[in-house]
């Protein structure tokens, strides 16, 4: 099981580099097993009898396995920060591609029950969201302007302002109502997978993996890309 | 000119007597940064001389300042200022919160907050960009700051920040709290929105904190380099803990606790904090294990993150994982930092009981407390609470004041026995409205009811640094004369760790020194820890250099518990600092070309417009002798040894007086008195401030 968990995800990774030099399709995330996780030094722990397995994601990124540990996540909201200076010139966690502060006080319902739960009032864990750049992306489907397409070079689904008109349809189709749309500009903000929240994450709860350092770890385990 | 940025440029003034609510150009007192520096002159200019903290002439102003918001590292502060109810005189202090208020405030789009009048019932007031409205709070009153603040986020939504006060603000106790984010407290003023009936502020906004015009990549690369070339960990402490094949030094006091084989233990799955090499962005987050610091070597499997404000790296406050206290009806977390744990800890006054485990009780007792601290909205002084507890308890003060029903009805068996309980029992009893809640008074106004004694004030152990009414705060034990003279300008404690954290960021002495010379002009500025010299100007210029930057950071708003950046951890910069940092950050964040000595000006703008505050509501001069006093334990410490001999922090009284006069001379104060001369006010850009004092005819 585990050999093949690992066989799987090396393949889809082979594909997906083959698929950035030549093709123009979509980059889905991938979910990555927990073996691959551990193989590769993450504090991914293995779920134990009916415990759901902790909430860690991964997602396959032109750069590297972009990883989210909400357990190293201290909640500083520096990487909302960052991608907002970055992209926009401006600070705002609204407009931020990462989304942490809406689930700070609470996680991402609130509930009567909040003590006990996700949140800053609750058990303290928060969870750093982050595009997807799903497959079959519902944001650019629900485009009505056909602003949101997928950039040839970084393959992230990207905003062209010059065609937005601040709709918000892309929020709304999103299952996470991740892209969002600038208050101030009125136009929609969207992950563009540049990577400055996990270059700047202070302890790791997001951080991206090189693709030459996870070959790397793949070839001392013995395991080889194709 | 470029558009001006960093701030928002609107103050909102909200007056509960009448619902007046409008808003105010901030740049009118741009040249007092934000925060403090805001406040101080608001307070000056608008509280009538004689005003008391809890009447309804005093004002409230919470503010924050250009580098709030922008990510400048530690810059989550949120500053209030207002007449602080615990001094002889009323006189003017500053508290201050971390958390997400002062931030989610710059987002709704304010610089500050100016709170006036009083209104005849419970309001709170909610600000939603331009939509600001007092509501009823009459279903709140009562309530404890958790509650407060879920109520008011139903409202709001999840996402919006409450500050709230508990029972104590409510019942205008006068070491009262306010609360942001659970457990971001500011001390000290709690009392004065509860006498004004105000029993908390929701806020979030929509506006984006803007940096100068394309200077974002000049930020992230300043950031950049702070991150990965400047800055230590809690409290700026630049060495780890333990030898670390990456360091040339290691200092056991440091609280770069980090190292393999220790954990956040309660994380799932366990965080390893590991080697954090300095340069290594991306770990300064783990650089600090604070949990085993504050709570003992058992929090360390408790630990489930270490959490902090808004947008800092330093992680100072322990998420604790607790299932002991659902025992006592709350929920099986915790978290908080220093005193707050340590104040619980301090009322124990006979020890635990320590059944299976030692430390184990005394974990409960740290954890519990400080949420029941934080949820009545109760301040501890900085710790002189548990302080007076003991004292009115060992002295038996309380069979003499509490009526007999009263001391009958509280169980001192917890307290007698080491039982964690004692904690219910304590905060319960000062806030149920008896004897035993003056307490809360704080040290003057206590001795006035209670009639404590000279051995109350003067005692060493019992810390209190002045007739102000505050305990020492890193003083004469830190740096000799340089800590005494930052700990008596103040109304509250010091709270200065601007002298501190250089003095203890772990590297040998022989490098602080070199520091010290380059920083304060001779390395004589700075001794080896008790093995001090007499005075000199350099202690002076080093104690006012102190006192600028905390007051400085309390305005722009940076966390001094950090800042400044005197020293690093780079052995590639010989751990040389950058004390421009504040003026590079304030630069790009402004759009204002500023230099560090210009900065430094504003620094010391911000200080002698507070101390020309306090001379306004002290109705005197001569503060030397009325304001600036240092205790008698200072001097009359290891009595069989001399100042100035090597194992003693004992300081010579004429000596400490020399330290007055030349830090007055720093100032351009007046040297006789310390109240600061029209010329010095003219030179700071205060002339409408000379003007006030001279009709008061307070100018020296």
């Amino acid at each position: 099981m585990f050999e093949r968990e690992i066989e799987d995800f090396i393949e889809k990774i082979r594909t997906r580099r083959e698929f950035l030099k030549m093709s123009g399709k979509g980059i889905a995330g991938v979910t990555v097993a927990t073996s691959v996780l551990n193989l590769m030094g993450c504090s991914q722990a293995e779920p134990s009898g009916n415990e759901e397995s902790p909430e860690v994601e991964a997602f396959v990124i032109p750069t590297g396995l972009l990883v989210v540990e909400p357990n190293k996540c201290t909640g500083c909201q520096r990487c909302e920060m960052v991608c907002t200076v970055a992209n926009d010139q401006k600070i705002h966690p609204l407009i931020s591609r990462v989304k942490i502060s809406r689930n700070f006080n609470y996680g991402k319902e609130m509930t009567e029950n909040y003590r006990y739960e996700n949140g800053y009032f609750g058990n303290f864990l928060m969870t750093p969201e982050t595009c997807r750049q799903c497959e079959d992306a519902k944001c650019a489907e629900a485009c009505p302007k056909n602003a949101i397409s997928q950039n040839e070079t970084t393959k992230a689904w990207t905003v062209d302002e010059s065609l937005c008109v601040g709709c918000g349809a892309c929020s709304d189709a999103c299952p996470w109502n991740m892209p969002t749309v600038d208050p101030e500009t009125g136009k929609s903000t969207k992950c563009i997978l540049c990577g400055a929240c996990a270059d700047n994450c202070i302890t790791g709860a997001l951080q991206i993996i090189p693709w030459e350092k996870m070959e790397a770890i793949f070839r001392r385990k013995g395991y080889r890309f194709s | 000119m470029a558009n001006i940025t960093g701030w928002t440029g609107s103050l909102l003034r909200v007056n509960l007597t009448t619902g007046n609510i409008k808003t105010e150009d901030t740049m009118k007192y741009k040249d007092l940064v934000g925060g403090a520096g805001f406040g101080y002159k608001i307070i000056f200019d608008e509280v009538p001389q004689g005003t008391k903290a809890f009447d309804e002439a005093n004002k409230v102003v919470i503010a924050v300042g250009p580098l709030t918001g922008t990510t400048a590292p530690c810059s989550g502060r949120t500053n209030i200022t207002s007449l602080s109810p615990t001094n002889p005189y009323h006189a003017i202090a500053d508290s201050h919160m971390g958390g997400n208020f002062g931030a989610w405030l710059k987002f709704a789009g304010y610089d500050g907050i100016i709170i006036e009048g009083e209104s005849t019932k419970p309001v709170w007031l909610k600000i939603e960009d331009d939509n600001i409205s007092i509501e009823d709070a009459s279903d709140l009153w009562g309530k404890g700051t958790i509650d407060t603040t879920y109520a008011i986020n139903e409202i709001m939504g999840k996402e919006a920040c409450i500050a709230a006060i508990g029972p104590a603000g409510e019942q205008m106790k006068n070491l009262a709290s306010i609360v942001n984010s659970v457990n971001h407290s500011a001390g000290g003023h709690g009392g004065i929105l509860g006498a004004k009936k105000l029993k908390a502020i929701g806020v979030k906004g929509t506006n984006a904190v803007h940096i100068a015009e394309g200077k974002a990549q000049d930020w992230l690369d300043l950031n950049e380099y702070m991150m990965k070339d400047i800055i230590g960990s809690n409290n700026n402490h630049v060495v780890p803990s333990t030898p670390q094949p990456w360091a040339e030094y290691h200092n056991s006091k440091s609280r770069w606790t980090a190292q393999l084989g220790l954990f956040w233990g309660a994380a799932n799955p366990p965080v390893e904090t590991g080697e954090c090499a300095a340069g290594d962005k991306n770990k300064v987050g783990l650089r600090t294990q604070k949990a085993i610091f504050d709570l003992g070597p058992l929090a360390e499997d408790r630990t489930i993150k270490m959490g902090g404000c808004y947008s800092c790296p330093i992680r100072c406050q322990s998420n604790m994982y607790m299932p002991e206290l659902e025992k006592y009806g709350l929920t099986p977390y915790a978290t908080s930092t220093c005193i707050n744990y340590s104040s619980p800890n301090t009322a124990m006054i006979k020890g635990y009981a320590d059944g299976e485990k030692k430390g184990m009780d005394s974990l409960i007792t740290k954890c519990l407390g400080s949420r029941l601290a934080d949820d009545y909205g109760i301040w501890s002084n900085y710790g002189q609470l548990p302080r007076d507890f003991r004292y009115a308890y060992n002295s038996g003060k309380f069979k003499e004041v509490l009526p007999k029903e009263e001391y009958d009805s509280i169980n001192w068996d917890l307290v007698e026995s080491g039982d964690p309980g004692w904690m219910v029992e304590y905060y319960g009893n000062l806030i149920k409205g008896g004897e035993f809640g003056h307490l809360l008074d704080g040290p003057y106004w206590l001795d006035q009811r209670w009639n404590l004694g000279e051995e109350y004030w003067n005692s060493y152990g019992n810390n209190l640094w002045s007739k102000m009414a505050y305990p020492k705060h890193h003083s004469n034990e830190s740096g000799a004369q340089v800590g005494a003279l930052v700990n008596v300008i103040f109304n509250r404690d010091a709270n200065s760790h601007t002298h501190m954290n250089m003095i203890g960021a772990g590297l040998p002495i022989e490098i602080l020194k070199e520091v010290a010379g380059e920083v304060w002009g001779s390395p004589d500025a700075l001794d080896a820890p008790m093995n001090y010299t007499p005075m000199n100007e350099y202690k002076a210029k080093f104690a006012k250099w102190s006192l600028d930057r905390n007051f400085l950071h309390d305005s722009i708003t940076l966390c001094n518990w950090v800042w400044p950046m005197t020293v690093s951890p780079s052995k590639e910069r010989n751990y040389r600092g950058d004390t421009a940092l504040e003026a590079k950050f304030f630069s790009l964040a402004t759009g204002i070309e500023t230099s560090e000595e210009e900065m430094n000006l504003a620094a010391e703008r911000i200080s002698t417009m507070h101390r020309a505050a306090c001379v306004k509501e002290m109705n005197t001069i001569d503060m030397r002798n009325e304001h600036d006093t240092i205790p008698e334990w200072v001097f009359e410490a290891d009595p069989d040894v001399k100042p100035f001999t090597e194992g003693t922090v004992k300081l010579d009284r004429d000596d400490m007086q020399l330290g007055l006069t030349l830090l007055y001379r720093e100032y351009g104060w007046d040297e006789k008195t310390g109240a600061p001369t029209r010329a010095t006010l003219e030179r700071l850009g205060l002339k409408d401030v000379a003007d006030e004092l001279e009709a008061l005819n307070l100018l020296p």
